[in-house]
C-alpha cells in the first residue's frame, strides 16, 4: 500500500473532515449535549450511579445520536467515523482524567505538606502523629542527591562508553552488546535490589554477609536499571551524528580518537546530556532496590558508604500506608519532591532534545 | 597514451585489510571502550550466574512444584517453597492492565497524533512523555489513596453482574464472582484493583510508543485515502492500524514487561495471599512475584531468600522473553527503530 | 597541456578490485595518475567510480564488509602495504565529498585549521595559514570578515569551497574530489571548477563527476568506468580527455559521452 503515489492525483482543496456548516456543527455538538443533558435529567430523577449513567445512558446514547447525526451529514461513511470519534473521544477522556488526577493528586496534596522546614529539616523526633509544622524531607533529599549522585558517577561513563563502542568501533562483540544492554533493560528492579541484597547483605557467602545495608548498596543496586537507559539514548545520539562528518574528519587524517573527540562528540554532546538526565530520571524514584539494600534512616546522614540513610522513595514508602493523616501528607509532601525532580530533569532533556533538532534542521 | 585495461588478466588475491590502529591514542580509544562494553557482559553473566547458583537449590528441593504449587512455609524442617499463586497473579495483573491500558493508550495516541489541535496535542505529549517517567512509587501513592475507592465501587457494580436473574435475564459472570461465594464489605486488595492500577502505568509508556510510530506514517498515504473518498475509520482500520500493528505490539509487550515486574506500585493496594486466584478478578485475595519478595525478604531465612532468588529468575527470565519477543516484532515491523 | 610545476606526487592504481561482501564491485582497474594532472572520473551511477575514489586514500575501508586486491602506488610506495598507518595515507591525500560536510560545531576559521587540530600538528601561522588556504579555494573574499561566524551559516557553495579549503590547509600532495559540485548552483560550481584548474598547479587532482562538461572543462585526462549486467565496475576507455571526448575507442564511450545513455 505504502508504494503507491497517489500525489499526481489532483485533491480536493478541503479535506473531508473540513466540509462544515453551522447546522451540521450544531447536529454534531447536539448528539453529545443531549444525551449528556438526559444523562444527568436520569441520574438526578433515579439516583442511579454516576458510572452507571455514563456507561449504560450517557455512551449508547451518544453513539446512536451520534451515528445518525454522521449518517446524515456525511452518508454512509459517517456512521463508522462516528463510532471511531466517539470511542477515541471516550478512552482518550478516560486516559485525560486518569494522568491529570495523578498529577492533580500529587500537586495539591504535596502543596498540603510544602513548607520551608520541609525541605530543610530532616525526620528525628518525628512521630507519625507529629504536626506537619515539624520534620521533613532533607534528610532524603540529601541521601537521593548522594546514592543517585553514586551511581550517576559510575554508570554514567560506563553507558556512554558502550554507546560509544557499539557506534564508534567496529568491535566484534557489538551484537552480544546490544543484545545483553536491551536484556539488562529488562531487569526487574526488584530483582536488581533482591540480587544485590543476596550478594553482599545476606549471608550468602559468610556469615554475617558482606556488608551491612548502606547508600553504596543502593547505589550499586540502581546501576542495571540505569545502564540500559543510558546506553540507549546515548547510542541514538551518536546514531544521530551523521556518518559524512566522520568521514570528513578521517579524509583529513584524524586518527579515530582524535576524529571522536573534536567531530563527533561535540556534535552528539546535547545528545548525550540528555541521556544522562534520562537516565537520572529513570532512577530517581526507584523504590523497590533501595528497599532492599538502604536501612531507612530518620537522621542526615552524608556518608553514603556507612550507616543507614534516607532517601526520598524510601522515605515516601515509609509513611505511605500510616493511617495518620499528617504521615500521609508528609507521603504526599514526598511524591511531590519528585515530581518536581522529575519534572526538571525531564524539561532541561526537552529543551536540550529540541534545540539538538533545530540544529539537524538548520543542516539540511 | 589510451589505455584499455586489460579486464581478461585474473583477479589477484585479496589483500588483508588491517583493522588494529595504529597510533596509540586509537587503540587506548579502542581498549576502554572495549572493556566498558565487556563489562556489561560480564554484568549480565554474573547476574544469571548468581541467581542460578543460588536458585539451584530451590528448583532441586522444590522441583516442578515451585512454579506450580501453593504454599510457603519458612520453619526448619517444614520447609515448602512455591510460587505458583504470585506467579499466576503477576500474569493476571499484567493481563488485566494490557486489557485496560491498550484501548485507553491507541485511543489516546490517535487522539494526539490525528484529530486533536496543535496546541492540545503538544500539552498532551508532554504529559504523557512526563508520566511514562514518572516513579511507580508516586502513581502507588495515588493508586492508594485516589484509584482504589473509584475502582473498588467500579468493582462493586460489576459484582452486581456476576449472578444475574432479572424475570427472564437470567446468566452468571463466573469472573465477576467470589471463589467461596462469599459476599464481600469491600472491593478492596484485588487483582481488578492492581490491574487498573498497572494500566494507568503502562498507558503512557504505550501510548508514547504508539504515538510516535503514528507520527512517523506517511501522511500522504492517509492524506491520499481521505482524499480518495475514505472515511476515517475505514482509513484507521486499513491504512493505519494494519502499518502499525507491529511496533503497536512491541510497545505493548513493553509495557507488558514493565508491568510483570512491577513491585511498589501494587505493593500495599493488593492483598497478598498464597493460594492461588485463577479468574476471580473481584475478589481481595491476589499474587505477585515482586511483591512476594519485598514482603519476605526481611526475615528471611537464608534458604528462604535463595527461594525468593529463584523466584527472582524466573520472573526475569519471564520479562526477558516478552522484551526479546518485543524486539523482535519491532525490528521486523520497523527496521529503523530499535528498542 | 603539460604543466612545468611538478612538485606534487603522482599516483598509481595497480589492478585495483574491490568487494562488499562477497560482491564483487570493482575490477582489476589500473590507472595511472601523472604530477599536477587532473583526472576526470566518467561513468553511469553504479560503476564503481566512488568506490574506486576511496580506495585511493583508504577511505574505502571504513566501510564494514569492504574487500580489496591490487596496489595503489604513492610515489612508487604501496599505500596498502601491512606497515602503513591509512591515518598518514589520508594525510597526503585529501579527499572532498559530494555533500558539503562542515564540522557543524566549529566556526569558519577552526573549520580551516581543523585538520591540523585532529592530526595534532603544532608550529603553523594560523591567521597565514587560514588566509593562504581560503584564498586557494576561492572563498576568502566572501568570508573574510566573518571568520568566526559558524560554518553553517555559509551556502551550500560556500561551505563546499570551505571543504576544500580545510583539506587544501593539509597542503595534501594529491586532492580526491567525489562529485564536488553535484549538490551546488551553477556558479558554485564554475567557482569551484576555476579552483580545480588554479590548484592543479601544486598538485595532483582526480575529480569524480556526472557532469560531461566539466569533465572535459577541468580534466587533462579521463577514465571510462562501466559496471555491464551485474557485472564488476571496470575501466572501458582511458586517455587524454580529448580523445575520450571526441575520438573515443569503445563505441559504449562514445555512447555514453553523447547522452546516449546513463
Amino acid at each position: 500500500m505504502s508504494q503507491l503515489d497517489l500525489t499526481a492525483l489532483p485533491r480536493p482543496t478541503k479535506q473531508p473532515w473540513q466540509v462544515r456548516n453551522p447546522r451540521n456543527t450544531w447536529l454534531v455538538a447536539g448528539a453529545s449535549v443531549v444525551p449528556m443533558f438526559l444523562a444527568v435529567v436520569i441520574t438526578l430523577l433515579t439516583n442511579i450511579d454516576a458510572t452507571l449513567a455514563t456507561l449504560l445512558v450517557f455512551l449508547p446514547l451518544q453513539l446512536i445520536a451520534s451515528i445518525g447525526v454522521g449518517q446524515f451529514i456525511f452518508g454512509k461513511k459517517g456512521r463508522g467515523d462516528a463510532i471511531l470519534v466517539i470511542f477515541t473521544v471516550f478512552f482518550s477522556t478516560l486516559v485525560g482524567v486518569l494522568l491529570v488526577s495523578v498529577m492533580f493528586s500529587v500537586v495539591v496534596d504535596g502543596l498540603k505538606a510544602m513548607s520551608p522546614q520541609f525541605f530543610g529539616q530532616n525526620n528525628h523526633y518525628i512521630s507519625s502523629t507529629t504536626s506537619l509544622e515539624y520534620g521533613g524531607v532533607g534528610h532524603a533529599i540529601l541521601g537521593t542527591v548522594l546514592i543517585v549522585g553514586l551511581t550517576t558517577l559510575f554508570t554514567i561513563p560506563l553507558g556512554i562508553l558502550i554507546a560509544i563502542y557499539l557506534t564508534e568501533t567496529r568491535g566484534r562483540m557489538r551484537p552480544t552488546v546490544r543484545t545483553l544492554v536491551q536484556a539488562i533493560s529488562g531487569l526487574p528492579s526488584v530483582v536488581s535490589g533482591l540480587f544485590i541484597y543476596a550478594f553482599l547483605i545476606a549471608p550468602s557467602f559468610s556469615a554475617h554477609g558482606l556488608t551491612q545495608q548502606a547508600g553504596w548498596v543502593g547505589s550499586i543496586a540502581l546501576f542495571p536499571l540505569m545502564l540500559p537507559t543510558v546506553a540507549r539514548i546515548a547510542e541514538e545520539a551518536l546514531r544521530l551524528v551523521p556518518q559524512e562528518l566522520r568521514n570528513g574528519a578521517y579524509a583529513l587524517g584524524a586518527p579515530a580518537f582524535k576524529a571522536f573527540w573534536q567531530v563527533t562528540l561535540p556534535a552528539a554532546k546535547s545528545g548525550l546530556i540528555t541521556a544522562a538526565l534520562l537516565g537520572v530520571a529513570r532512577i530517581i524514584g526507584e523504590t523497590a532496590p533501595l528497599i532492599l539494600t538502604t536501612a531507612p534512616s530518620n537522621d542526615t546522614n552524608l556518608n553514603p558508604f556507612v550507616g543507614q540513610i534516607a532517601t526520598l522513595p524510601t522515605y515516601l514508602y515509609g509513611y505511605i500506608n500510616q493511617v495518620q493523616a499528617t504521615s500521609q501528607q508528609r507521603a504526599w509532601g514526598a511524591a511531590l519532591v519528585i515530581l518536581i525532580l522529575v519534572f526538571v530533569l525531564f524539561t532541561l532533556a526537552r529543551v536540550l532534545g529540541s534545540a539538538k533538532s533545530t540544529k539537524a534542521k538548520k543542516r539540511k | 597514451m589510451s589505455d584499455i585495461q586489460d579486464v581478461t588478466a585474473e583477479v589477484p588475491a585479496r589483500r588483508q585489510l588491517r583493522t588494529k590502529p595504529f597510533s596509540l591514542a586509537d587503540r587506548l580509544f579502542y581498549g576502554i571502550t572495549k572493556s566498558a562494553s565487556s563489562i556489561s557482559v560480564i554484568l549480565v553473566a554474573a547476574i544469571l550466574l548468581f541467581l542460578l547458583s543460588q536458585s539451584f537449590a530451590t528448583f532441586q528441593t522444590q522441583g516442578f512444584d515451585f512454579i506450580t504449587g501453593s504454599q510457603w512455609n519458612n520453619a526448619k524442617g517444614h520447609e515448602v517453597f512455591q510460587i505458583g499463586p504470585m506467579l499466576w497473579g503477576s500474569v493476571l495483573i499484567s493481563i488485566l492492565g494490557i486489557i485496560g491500558g491498550v484501548p485507553m493508550a491507541i485511543a489516546a495516541a490517535y487522539f494526539i497524533e490525528f484529530m486533536a489541535p496543535k496546541p492540545i496535542a503538544k500539552v498532551a505529549t508532554v504529559l504523557v512523555d512526563l508520566l511514562a517517567a514518572m516513579p511507580s512509587i508516586v502513581i502507588g501513592l495515588w493508586g492508594l489513596y485516589v484509584l482504589t475507592p473509584v475502582v473498588a465501587h467500579w468493582g462493586s457494580l460489576l459484582y452486581g453482574l456476576h449472578h444475574v436473574s432479572m424475570g427472564p435475564v437470567n446468566f452468571d459472570i463466573p469472573i465477576f464472582a467470589m471463589s467461596d461465594g462469599s459476599v464481600p464489605s469491600t472491593f478492596s486488595g484485588s487483582p481488578f484493583i492492581a490491574g487498573w492500577i498497572v494500566a494507568v502505568m503502562i498507558v503512557p509508556i504505550i501510548t508514547s510508543v504508539t504515538r510516535e510510530i503514528f507520527s512517523q506514517m506517511d501522511r500522504d498515504l492517509i492524506n491520499s485515502a481521505l482524499a480518495l473518498g475514505g472515511s476515517r475509520s475505514s482509513v484507521f482500520m486499513r491504512v493505519i492500524l494494519p502499518t502499525a500493528s507491529g511496533g503497536v505490539t512491541g510497545g505493548v509487550l513493553l509495557g507488558l514487561g514493565r508491568a510483570l515486574g512491577e513491585t511498589v506500585a501494587i505493593f500495599y493496594v493488593l492483598n497478598l495471599v498464597s493460594d492461588i486466584n485463577w479468574f476471580n478478578i473481584l475478589q481481595s485475595k491476589g499474587g505477585s512475584v515482586a511483591s512476594l519478595v519485598l514482603q519476605k525478604f526481611g526475615e528471611g531465612t537464608p534458604n528462604e531468600i535463595k527461594a525468593l532468588m529463584a523466584a527472582g529468575l524466573v520472573l526475569f527470565v519471564l520479562t526477558l522473553l516478552v522484551n526479546w519477543l518485543a524486539a523482535v516484532i519491532v525490528n521486523r515491523a520497523q527496521p529503523w527503530r530499535k528498542i | 597541456m603539460e604543466n612545468i610545476a611538478t612538485s606534487a606526487s603522482h599516483l598509481r592504481s595497480e589492478d585495483v578490485n574491490v568487494w562488499f561482501g562477497e560482491r564483487h564491485v570493482l575490477k582489476n582497474v589500473s590507472l595511472n595518475f601523472p604530477s599536477n594532472q587532473v583526472t576526470a572520473l566518467i561513468g553511469p551511477s553504479g560503476c564503481g567510480k566512488s568506490t574506486f575514489l576511496r580506495t585511493l586514500n583508504r577511505m574505502h575501508e571504513l566501510i564494514p564488509s569492504a574487500g580489496f586486491a591490487g596496489k595503489v602506488l604513492l610515489d612508487g610506495h604501496d599505500i596498502y602495504d601491512h606497515d602503513v598507518d591509512p591515518v598518514d595515507v589520508r594525510l597526503n591525500i585529501g579527499m572532498v565529498f559530494q555533500k558539503p560536510n562542515p564540522f557543524p560545531t566549529m566556526s569558519i576559521r577552526e573549520n580551516v585549521l581543523s585538520g591540523l587540530k585532529l592530526t595534532g600538528r603544532r608550529g603553523y601561522n594560523a591567521a597565514e595559514l587560514v588566509e593562504t588556504s581560503l584564498r586557494r579555494a576561492s572563498i576568502w573574499n566572501e568570508v573574510k570578515d566573518r571568520l568566526n561566524d559558524p560554518a553553517l551559516s555559509l551556502s551550500g557553495g560556500q561551505q563546499q569551497r570551505l571543504c576544500i579549503a580545510r583539506s587544501l590547509a593539509m597542503d595534501p600532495e594529491v586532492l580526491l574530489m567525489d562529485e564536488p559540485c553535484s549538490a551546488l548552483d551553477p556558479g558554485s560550481t564554475r567557482r569551484i571548477e576555476e579552483t580545480i584548474t588554479e590548484l592543479s598547479d601544486s598538485m595532483t587532482i582526480v575529480i569524480v563527476t556526472h557532469n560531461m562538461q566539466q569533465a572535459q572543462r577541468v580534466s587533462h585526462q579521463t577514465a571510462f568506468f562501466l559496471a555491464e549486467d551485474g557485472n564488476p565496475g571496470r575501466v572501458v576507455e582511458f586517455g587524454k580527455t580529448d580523445d575520450v571526448f571526441n575520438s573515443p575507442i569503445d563505441p559504449r564511450t562514445n555512447d555514453y559521452v553523447n547522452g546516449h545513455f546513463g
